[in-house]
């Protein structure tokens, strides 16, 4: 028997997943690894460490579910989240940290550029939102800020890059997170001049961009032996996170679009043409030569509410965060819709999609006399979605979304599920106890096997059977507490401004963080 | 009950209690001055807040203190007010004498009931966490004011009743110093905290109750927990760690690889070449020398 198996290097970990031919999920496995912030807005993890625990995680997978059922792995795929920059030396060797997405050291590079005619130039040549996030800025500050390792960096490459060459030996980056690096043009498929050249590098300094289904070479020999697999075990270089969830949701087609609510949120598109937008709102990602995955991000998804929890759930056993959730939730649940007019604005982590402003913070708006504890609980989970339908409507005004569907943790809690249904006014689908990432990846490896003749007939396939029909009632109240919450987000923006430079002015540093001391240590 | 002071030595009803240095009532009804300077004991004072706002020093550093709140003084360590001033109010108090050990741990003698190793993860804890404000810590109050009912009362079976109280009193206090530092809310910011010790300290031979004890669990509910957040126990977690760090470590030509195996909590070179051979396909050496060489 064959089996599929995928690795996500996730923003907390890798996950790992074997699945069957017909796409039956066989086993998984989760490892973590820390994200390390040694300054405000740094957000760096550890190469080596990321390495070790796929690696650890991969074999302690094979050896439970694989090999004693005698399964053949014939294919391994990889997805990983999108925008992190990893330096390395000419010997490969990694100089300094991996830096992930949600790493904010470029901002000033990310605000000049954002604003300037080169800025709306690259974007729309390379479909990614100039942003600190994106791998163009981040370059940028190192060759302006940290020029010794800049000089040093023989090659800039993603995570997944890393990891791949240490297995394979070589340096490839897929079309999918070469387009989220704000470098590739995504209507020649080919490194863009200008970007490098603001960037300060030459084409020669990135991995080769290749398509989604490529092999990404063979397996080392001491890697063979030490997960006993065979040399022809097939390591594909798979796609991102963003674009295997929309996948593995069967979103390919007219009139749908998909919502990811994990930590942070997105809700995307895919289709044949970009969103063109000229407030630079959406991104565009390349999935295949013509296929695009379209949307925008938010950074307050379910990471806010767990936030609401921690400062004023209750907590029956210690750490105990699922049991605080489930019972904000069912407090929520005796709330009427709308929250008896108490709004939230959620944006504790600033924002992204649509208003792109990262000095945006979080309010209740509308207290009276009367609002109660879950009137507060009911509010924050309804400000997260109210943002997501606003991201979803942004998008609706170019492509006519007519179904949804829904994956991730907080979006999939069926009490979530239904608010969205019935603010989008549109039935939504999900299928619990699935991990859409994980499964686009199977569907990608599966259609280059080719199990199926291609990635529509693949998404074809897709059955989401749970379905949230929408109320029109509830809509309707949704609808009038949404138009308040719209503007205020437009409207507060020079009190964003001022109130975020408060925060920085007054803000007590804390005490610095301090180093590992092995490694320094001289004997 | 009204004020008053017992002093070992001094007073009949601490003869059976040479632990108790000290144990009293104070109310302070206006403003003393010279009334609370500052001074150092070997014993651990443990001062309790009935009412009023008070401002001491404690090891040269100012903390405020209101009703409910507890100041927790360890051994050999400086404490009272600016020019000895005692702020209206009311608290309570006791001083305890412990042993300290040749290892600069401190224990409580043969009065307590606790079990050895009981009595080592409290000693350690005390130490451990410098946390001069217990707040809100309303259960302190209680155990004093049974002791005190104790102590005058003298109904039959007092003596191991106070014993007991004392040793009750020493367990909340540890567990109070532990869930203070860990909200028992916040479970990655606890392991992250929890990953930056151990990676100070990668070479000490760290064991699963040593990890549990620093971020205050149990060790049953840690290893569950640590298991369902990383997916790892929390040993091969550290192991995950430990080759993490080796393999940085090899990338660089000047350190050993014996010295690599201790410096990352290996027991020698060869349990690190036959963990890391066993993960990563590689000997030690074999692995540097590939990354070594020019691509």
């Amino acid at each position: 028997m064959k089996c599929i198996i995928t690795i996500e290097l996730g923003t907390n970990g890798v996950r790992v997943f074997a699945f069957n031919l017909s796409g039956r999920v066989i086993g998984s496995m989760k490892g973590y690894f820390p994200t390390f912030h040694t300054e405000p807005d740094h957000s760096e993890q550890d190469p080596e460490q990321i390495f070790i625990t796929t690696l650890y995680v991969l074999k302690n997978l094979l050896n439970e579910f694989i090999h004693p059922k005698k399964y053949e792995v014939a294919c391994i795929c990889f997805s990983a989240s999108m925008h992190s920059v990893l330096a390395v030396d000419k010997n490969g060797n990694p100089l300094g940290n991996a830096i992930t997405w949600a790493d904010n050291r470029a901002k000033k590079e990310a605000q000049e550029l954002r604003y300037s005619e080169l800025g709306k130039k690259l974007y729309a040549a390379t479909g990614t939102p100039i942003h600190p996030m994106s791998p163009v800025v981040k370059i940028a500050w190192m060759k302006n800020r940290d020029k010794e390792r800049f000089r040093l960096a023989s090659k800039f490459l993603s995570i997944k890059s890393y990891i791949i060459h240490q297995l394979t030996g070589e340096y490839n980056i897929d079309y999918s997170l070469a387009s989220a690096t704000g470098l590739l043009n995504i209507h020649t498929v080919a490194w863009e001049a200008d970007a490098l050249q603001y960037a300060g590098i030459t084409s020669t300094r990135l991995p080769d961009v290749v398509p989604v289904f490529t092999s990404a070479g063979k397996l080392k020999k001491a890697y063979q032996q030490s997960l006993r697999l065979p040399s022809g075990t097939k390591i594909l270089l798979g796609s991102s996170d963003g674009c295997l969830a929309t996948l593995g949701d069967g979103v390919k087609g007219v009139g749908k679009a998909t919502i990811t609510i994990e930590d942070s949120g997105a809700v995307r598109v895919m289709g044949p043409t970009v969103l063109k937008d000229e407030q630079m709102r959406f991104f565009n990602y390349l999935l295949t030569d013509d296929c695009y995955v379209s949307g925008g991000p938010t950074n307050n998804g379910g990471n806010i509410l767990e936030w609401f929890s921690r400062q004023f759930g209750e907590f029956t056993n210690p750490f105990d965060m699922e049991n605080s959730l489930q019972q904000l939730i069912e407090e929520a649940s005796k709330v009427p819709r709308g929250s008896d007019g108490l709004l939230f604005l959620p944006y504790l982590l600033g924002e992204r999609a649509p208003i792109w402003n990262a000095n945006a913070r979080g309010m209740y708006f509308g207290l009276n006399i009367k609002h109660e504890r879950k009137h507060f609980i009911r509010a924050t989970i309804e400000g997260i979605l109210y943002e997501i339908y606003s991201i979803g409507k942004t998008l609706g005004e170019q492509r006519n979304i007519k179904s949804l569907s829904v994956n991730g943790s907080f979006g999939t809690i069926p009490f979530c599920t239904q608010m969205i249904a019935d603010m989008f006014n549109k039935p939504v689908r999900v299928r619990q106890q699935y991990h859409s990432v994980s499964f686009g990846a199977y569907l990608l490896s599966a259609t280059e096997m080719g199990i199926y003749k291609s990635l529509d007939e693949a998404a074809q396939t897709v059955e989401l059977p749970d379905v949230f029909k929408p109320n029109k009632q509830h809509h309707a109240v949704y609808a009038d507490y949404f138009s308040i919450y719209e503007k205020l987000s437009i409207k507060l923006a020079d009190e964003f401004e001022a109130i975020s430079s408060l925060q920085q002015k007054y803000a007590v540093t804390d005490a610095p963080v301090k180093k590992s001391k092995t490694g320094s240590k001289s004997r | 009950m009204n004020q008053f002071v017992l002093q070992q030595g001094k007073s009949a009803e601490l003869l059976l209690f040479p632990q108790i240095l000290e144990v009293g009532i104070k109310k302070i009804g206006s403003i003393q001055l010279n009334a609370f300077s500052t001074t150092t004991t070997d014993g651990l004072r443990i001062y309790y807040i009935i009412e009023g706002r008070f401002e001491w020093r404690i090891n040269h550093q100012t903390y405020i203190y209101y009703p409910g709140d507890v100041a927790l003084i360890l051994p050999g360590t400086p404490f009272g007010s600016d020019n000895g001033v005692l702020e209206i109010g009311s608290f309570t108090w006791i001083q305890l004498s412990l042993h300290r050990l040749d290892n600069g741990q401190i224990q409580p003698g043969k009065w307590s009931g606790l079990s050895e190793t009981e009595t080592a993860a409290i000693g350690k804890t005390l130490l451990l966490n410098s946390m001069p404000v217990l707040s809100r810590f309303n259960e302190v109050g209680k155990i004093l004011k049974c002791i005190h009912a104790e102590l005058f009362g003298n109904e039959v079976g007092y003596q191991a009743s106070i014993n007991h109280q004392l040793d009750e009193l020493l367990i909340q206090v540890a567990r109070k110093m532990t869930k203070q530092s860990h909200a028992n809310r916040d479970f990655p910011k606890t392991f992250m905290h929890l990953e930056e010790v151990l990676r100070q300290d990668l070479a000490h031979q760290w064991t699963v109750e040593e990890m549990a004890a620093l971020v205050g669990m149990g060790t049953t509910l840690f290893t569950e927990r640590v298991k369902s957040y990383s997916g790892f126990s929390p040993i091969n977690y550290l192991i995950n760690i430990r080759i993490s760090e080796a393999i940085k470590l090899l990338k660089r030509p000047e350190i050993s690889v014996t010295d690599i195996a201790l410096d990352t909590g290996f027991y020698s070179s060869q349990h690190f070449s036959t963990t890391f051979k066993k993960l990563t396909g590689y000997r030690p050496s074999e692995f540097r020398k590939n990354h070594l060489r020019n691509k």
